[in-house]
C-alpha cells in the first residue's frame, strides 16, 4: 500500500468526485486518526459557465437555460430570474399569475426537500428513508407536472406571467395529496426523526453557532437552524407572500438535527401556503403578453427570492439589446459551501456525511 | 422620495455625511440602495456599511466594459440579524481600470465574500490583494485562455 | 430483448450439446486413459444409467465412497456446504423481497415467473460474467486469498453445527467452542483483504472492521456461557436436548438479546454496517473487489449468516424441538428463518451507528450485561429453576 508520509499518523483522503457520498464534487480531507483536521472543498467539476452562456441568449431562451443548474428546484432558480427580467423589461404580471408562481415555487420546495431527505436518509445508512421520500416525491412531481407539463424542468415562469393556467381539478388533487402526505410526515418522524439512533448521529453534530452563521454568509434553512429568523419570503416579500399567513420554522441549536427539522417543518409550511393560495386565487388572466422581441431599457436590476436551499440572487445588467449584457447569479449552495470546511474540521470522519448533506449542498447549483 | 424609502434615504445620508464627497449615490429605491465609491475608499466604506448592520455579502461580481476600458466591481450586502434592515439590499460599486485589475479584498470585513472573490478572480482576472487563497475555484486548474467572462472572450460559433 | 428465461434456455442447450458430444471427447479420456493408471472407473453403461436413474446413481456413488452416508457427501452437500449455500441464496432473495415490502417497493420481479425467484441465479451469472479486476498496486497473493479464506471460514463453521439429532458432519464434546474459535479468524481475513487492496477507503474500513469484530466477539462468547451453565455441556446436541422442556431463551433472555446484537455486529449488518459505510468509505474493505471475488466474499458472509442464525436457534430456541406433526428438520428450518427475519429487519428501520458509539456499546455495555447474564444463569442453576 502506498502511504504518503504526512508527518505523524495523518492521512489525506480525496472524497469525490468518484465517490457514492460526494456528488460531482471533491473534498480533500486530512485525517488525524478518526478526526478531520483539514477539509478543503474543491467544486467546479460541473462548471458550465451559465453566466457567460446567458449573455448569448434572449430573455426567453435564458429560462430553460438557467434552470439547468438546479433542476430539482427549477422554479426556485427561474423565478428570481424572471422577476429580475421583468424589472428590466418593465412588465407587471397579472394577479393570478403571481399566485400560480407561488404554487409552483412551493411545490418545487417540497420536491427539493424530499429529494434532500431521501439522500440524507441513505447518507446515514437508513435505506427506508431513502425509498419513502423518493416515492412520495413522485406525488408532488405529478402535481407540478399537471401544471408545468414536464416532470422536473418546467420552464414554467416566463416574463409577464406563467405559461399556462392550472388545470381543472387541480385543487382537489392537491388537497388529497397534502392530506395523504401529512400522514406520511408523521410516519417519517416515527421511523427517522424520532429514531434514537438517528438522533445520536445528528444531535450536537456539526454545530453552527449563530454568529458564525451570520459571519460566514450561511443562508436558507441552514441559517434558520442556527436561530436566525430570516427568510426572503418574509423579509422582502415577492409575489403575494405578504398576503399569506405563515411562520418560518426556526431552531436554535444549529446542529445537523436542527437543519433536518427546519426542512421537515418547511414541508408542512409549504403545503399550508399552497392551501391558502388555492383559496385566495381568483379567475383571471395569467399572462401579460409581450409582443415582439423582448428588449429592456439600458439599466440594471437585482432581485432575491427564497429558493429551497436559501436565498437565490440575480443581478442582470442590460444595455438595451436582445441579450442581457451581464447575468450574475449568486446561488445558495455556493454560499453555504463556505460553511462546510468550517463545520467539518474537528469532527469525525463518520460524521462527514451527516454534516455534508445537512447543508443541502447541491454541487451542480454551486458550479453553475 | 416616497414614503417607503425613508430608512434607505437615512442610511445613505448618514454615509454621505461620514464620507463627504467620496461616495456617490447611484439610486435609492424601495429596498434597494446603490452607492459607488473609488477603489481606495472601498474598504472604509465597506467597514462603515458593515457597522450599520449589513453583515452578509449575498453576491460579489464584476462587469466588463471594454469601451470604457474598466471593470465595475459590485458588492451586494444584506442584513440578516437586524429586523428593520432585512428587506434592504445594499449595493456598493466601484470601478477599476482594465489594465491594472487589482483591488483590496474585503475578506476581513465580510468573511462570506471569500468564494465570491475567488470566482471573480477566475472569471475576470481581477486580483484581490491580500486574499489568502487567490486561486482558481470553478475553472479547471490548467485553464490557459483569458478569463471567460470578459467581453473579449468569445464563444466559438456564437460571435 | 432476451429475457432471463431465454438466457437460461440458452445455457441449458449448451449443456445439452456438451453432454451429447461427451462420448466423443470425454469418455475416451475417462475410460481409456485413467484405467491405464490403475484406477477403477464406472463403465459407460453404469455412468449413463446413473445420470437418469437416481437410485442407480446413489448406488454408484456409494460404490465409490461418495454416497449420502459418506463424510464427503456430508461436507460437500448436506448438511454441509451446498445446503448452506442454498440457504444463503434463499436468504439473499428473502432479504431483498422483505426489505422491498417495508420500503413500499416490489423488489426483484422479472427473473423467473413468480416474484423474481430466479434473481439469485441471475446475479450469480452476472457476477461470473464480470471481469475480475486486481488493482495494480495490490498485494496479489493476499488479494486473491481473502475471498477464498472468507468462504473457507464460512464453510468451516458448518462442521459441528447439527441440524437434527442424527444430521451432522461431526460431533465433538466441545462443539460449541469450535465455531467461536473459527469466527476469531474473521477480523484477520478482513484485515488481509483491506490491506492487500491498497486503497485508503478499504484500509479505513478494514481497521473499523477489526475494531468492531474484536469488540463484539468477547460479549458474544460470554453471553453463550449462560447456556453452557444451564445445560452443563459444551456439546451442541446435548445443549439442544436439554431444552426439551424449556427453551433457553426464557431463562436466558438477556443472553439471547446480547447474542442477537453481536450477531448483527459480526455480520456487519445495519446498524453496525460501519466497515462498509457506503457514504463515507465507498464500500469499506470490499471496495476493490469485483466480479466473482466479490461474489465469494458475499457468499462467505451469508454462509456465516446462516451459521450464526443456526447457532442462535440451537442455543436459545430449542433447535429441532416442536410439536410432533412436523419432522425435526422442518421445525429447525422454521425457527431458522424466524431468526434470519429478525436479523434482517433492523436494516429497514435503522440508520448506521458511528464507530466510537459502537465500540462504547460493545466494550462498556455488552460486556457488563453479558457478565450480569452469567450471574443470572448461576443463580438460576443454584436455585434449581432449571
Amino acid at each position: 500500500m502506498q502511504v504518503v508520509d504526512q508527518g505523524g499518523d495523518k492521512m489525506v483522503l480525496h472524497v469525490g468526485p468518484q465517490h457514492p457520498g460526494s456528488g460531482h464534487f471533491r473534498i480533500v480531507i486530512t485525517l488525524d486518526g478518526d478526526y478531520i483536521i483539514d477539509a478543503k472543498p474543491d467544486p467546479g467539476y460541473v462548471h458550465r459557465g451559465a453566466e457567460k452562456m446567458a449573455e448569448y441568449r434572449t430573455y426567453i431562451q435564458n429560462i430553460p437555460h438557467l434552470e439547468r443548474p438546479v433542476i430539482i428546484d427549477a422554479t426556485g432558480i427561474t423565478l428570481p430570474y424572471v422577476l429580475t427580467a421583468e424589472k428590466i423589461l418593465d412588465v407587471e404580471p397579472p394577479e393570478r399569475a403571481q399566485y400560480i408562481r407561488m404554487i409552483m415555487a412551493e411545490l418545487n420546495r417540497i420536491i427539493s426537500h424530499l429529494y434532500w431527505l431521501a439522500i440524507y436518509g441513505i447518507f446515514l445508512g437508513h435505506s427506508t428513508m431513502f425509498m419513502w421520500p423518493m416515492g412520495d416525491r413522485e406525488l408532488f412531481i405529478d402535481l407540478a407536472e399537471s401544471i408545468g407539463g414536464t416532470r422536473v424542468t418546467f420552464s414554467y415562469v416566463v416574463p409577464g406571467g406563467v405559461r399556462n393556467d392550472i388545470p381543472g381539478g387541480f385543487k382537489e388533487r392537491a388537497l388529497k395529496t397534502f392530506q395523504y402526505f401529512e400522514k406520511r410526515i408523521k410516519e417519517y418522524e416515527e421511523i427517522f426523526f424520532n429514531n434514537p439512533l438517528m438522533q445520536s448521529r445528528t444531535v450536537g453534530i456539526g454545530i453552527l453557532k449563530k454568529q458564525n452563521a451570520v459571519k460566514l454568509g450561511i443562508t436558507g434553512p441552514n441559517l434558520r437552524a442556527s436561530g436566525i429568523n430570516s427568510d426572503t419570503r418574509k423579509d422582502e416579500p415577492y409575489c403575494f407572500y405578504n398576503k399569506i399567513r405563515f411562520d418560518i420554522p426556526v431552531y436554535k441549536e444549529g446542529d445537523s438535527y436542527a437543519r433536518c427539522m427546519v426542512r421537515l417543518r418547511e414541508l408542512q409550511q409549504s403545503m399550508d401556503i399552497i392551501r391558502q393560495v388555492l383559496d385566495r386565487m381568483k379567475p383571471g388572466p395569467i399572462k401579460h403578453v409581450i409582443r415582439g422581441v423582448m428588449r429592456g431599457e439600458p439599466g440594471e436590476a437585482f432581485v432575491r427570492t427564497e429558493a429551497a436551499r436559501g436565498t437565490m440572487f440575480y443581478h442582470i445588467v442590460s444595455n438595451g439589446e436582445r441579450f442581457p449584457y451581464r447575468v450574475k447569479i449568486s446561488v445558495p449552495s455556493f454560499r453555504n459551501l463556505i460553511g462546510m470546511s468550517h463545520l467539518l474540521v474537528g469532527s469525525r470522519l463518520a460524521d462527514m456525511p451527516a454534516i455534508y448533506w445537512s447543508l443541502d449542498y447541491w454541487p451542480v447549483e454551486a458550479d453553475k | 422620495m416616497s414614503k417607503n424609502t425613508i430608512t434607505e434615504t437615512k442610511l445613505v445620508k448618514g454615509l454621505k455625511t461620514k464620507f463627504n464627497k467620496q461616495i456617490t449615490e447611484e439610486y435609492v429605491e424601495p429596498n434597494r440602495i446603490k452607492i459607488s465609491t473609488s477603489p481606495t475608499n472601498l474598504k472604509a466604506v465597506a467597514l462603515a456599511i458593515k457597522e450599520l448592520g449589513f453583515d452578509q455579502i449575498i453576491s460579489q461580481g464584476a462587469t466588463d466594459y471594454p469601451d470604457d476600458n474598466l471593470f465595475r466591481v459590485e458588492y451586494h450586502a444584506i442584513c440578516v440579524s437586524i429586523k428593520k434592515f432585512r428587506r434592504i439590499m445594499f449595493a456598493i460599486m466601484t470601478t477599476i481600470p482594465k489594465n491594472k485589475p487589482e483591488i483590496e479584498t474585503l475578506l476581513d470585513i465580510w468573511p462570506s465574500v471569500e468564494f465570491h472573490e475567488q470566482e471573480t478572480f477566475e472569471n475576470f482576472g481581477i486580483t484581490f490583494l491580500n486574499h489568502p487563497r487567490m486561486e482558481r475555484l470553478l475553472l479547471p486548474e490548467d485553464w490557459d485562455d483569458i478569463p471567460p467572462l470578459r467581453k473579449d472572450f468569445s464563444l466559438p460559433g456564437r460571435d | 430483448m432476451e429475457t432471463f428465461e431465454d438466457f437460461l434456455k440458452r445455457i441449458l442447450s449448451i449443456l445439452f450439446w456438451l453432454l451429447l458430444l461427451s462420448p466423443v471427447i470425454i469418455f475416451p479420456v475417462f475410460f481409456l486413459l485413467i484405467p491405464l493408471l490403475g484406477i477403477s472407473v464406472p463403465t459407460t453403461n453404469e455412468f449413463l444409467t446413473a445420470l437418469i436413474d437416481p437410485i442407480k446413481g446413489i448406488q454408484l456413488a456409494n460404490k465409490y465412497g461418495v454416497g449420502p452416508s459418506s463424510t464427503f457427501f456430508k461436507i460437500a452437500a448436506f448438511p454441509g456446504f451446498t445446503f448452506a449455500a442454498l440457504i444463503a441464496t434463499i436468504t439473499i432473495l428473502y432479504e431483498r423481497k422483505l426489505i422491498a415490502k417495508v420500503q413500499l417497493r416490489v423488489g426483484p420481479l422479472y427473473a423467473g415467473r413468480f416474484e423474481g425467484v430466479l434473481q439469485p441465479i441471475a446475479d450469480l451469472f452476472k457476477l461470473l460474467g464480470k471481469e475480475i479486476v486486481v488493482p495494480e498496486k495490490a498485494d496479489k497473493f493476499f488479494f486473491w486469498s481473502a475471498p477464498i479464506l472468507s468462504i473457507g471460514l464460512g464453510a468451516a463453521l458448518l462442521a459441528v453445527l447439527p441440524l437434527s439429532p442424527n444430521i451432522y458432519i461431526a460431533r465433538s464434546d466441545v462443539s460449541l467452542l469450535i465455531p467461536f474459535a473459527i469466527i476469531g479468524f474473521s477480523p484477520l481475513i478482513v484485515l488481509i483483504a483491506a490491506w492487500a487492496s491498497s486503497n485508503k477507503f478499504a484500509f479505513i474500513g478494514g481497521l473499523r472492521a477489526l475494531h468492531q469484530l474484536v469488540a463484539y466477539e468477547i460479549p458474544m462468547l460470554i453471553s453463550v456461557l449462560g447456556v453452557v451453565i444451564l445445560s452443563g455441556s459444551l456439546d451442541l446436541i446435548s445443549i439442544v436436548e436439554s431444552q426439551q422442556q424449556v427453551w433457553f431463551i426464557f431463562p436466558q433472555l438477556l443472553g439471547a438479546i446480547i447474542f442477537y446484537i453481536t450477531i448483527l455486529s459480526e455480520l456487519e449488518r445495519v446498524p453496525f454496517d460501519i466497515p462498509e459505510a457506503e457514504t463515507e468509505l465507498v464500500s469499506g474493505w470490499l471496495t476493490e473487489y469485483t466480479g466473482m471475488h466479490f461474489g465469494l466474499l458475499q457468499l462467505g458472509v451469508y454462509i456465516k449468516f446462516y451459521a450464526l442464525s443456526l447457532l442462535f436457534t440451537l442455543l436459545f430456541l430449542g433447535g429441532w424441538y416442536g410439536p410432533a406433526f412436523l419432522p425435526p428438520l422442518a421445525w429447525l428450518l422454521i425457527k431458522l428463518f424466524f431468526v434470519i427475519t429478525i436479523v434482517i429487519l433492523p436494516r429497514a428501520v435503522m440508520p448506521r451507528l458511528r464507530i466510537d458509539q459502537l465500540i462504547r456499546l460493545g466494550w462498556v455495555w455488552l460486556i457488563v450485561l453479558s457478565f450480569i447474564n452469567l450471574f443470572i444463569a448461576v443463580i438460576e442453576v443454584s436455585l434449581g429453576v432449571i
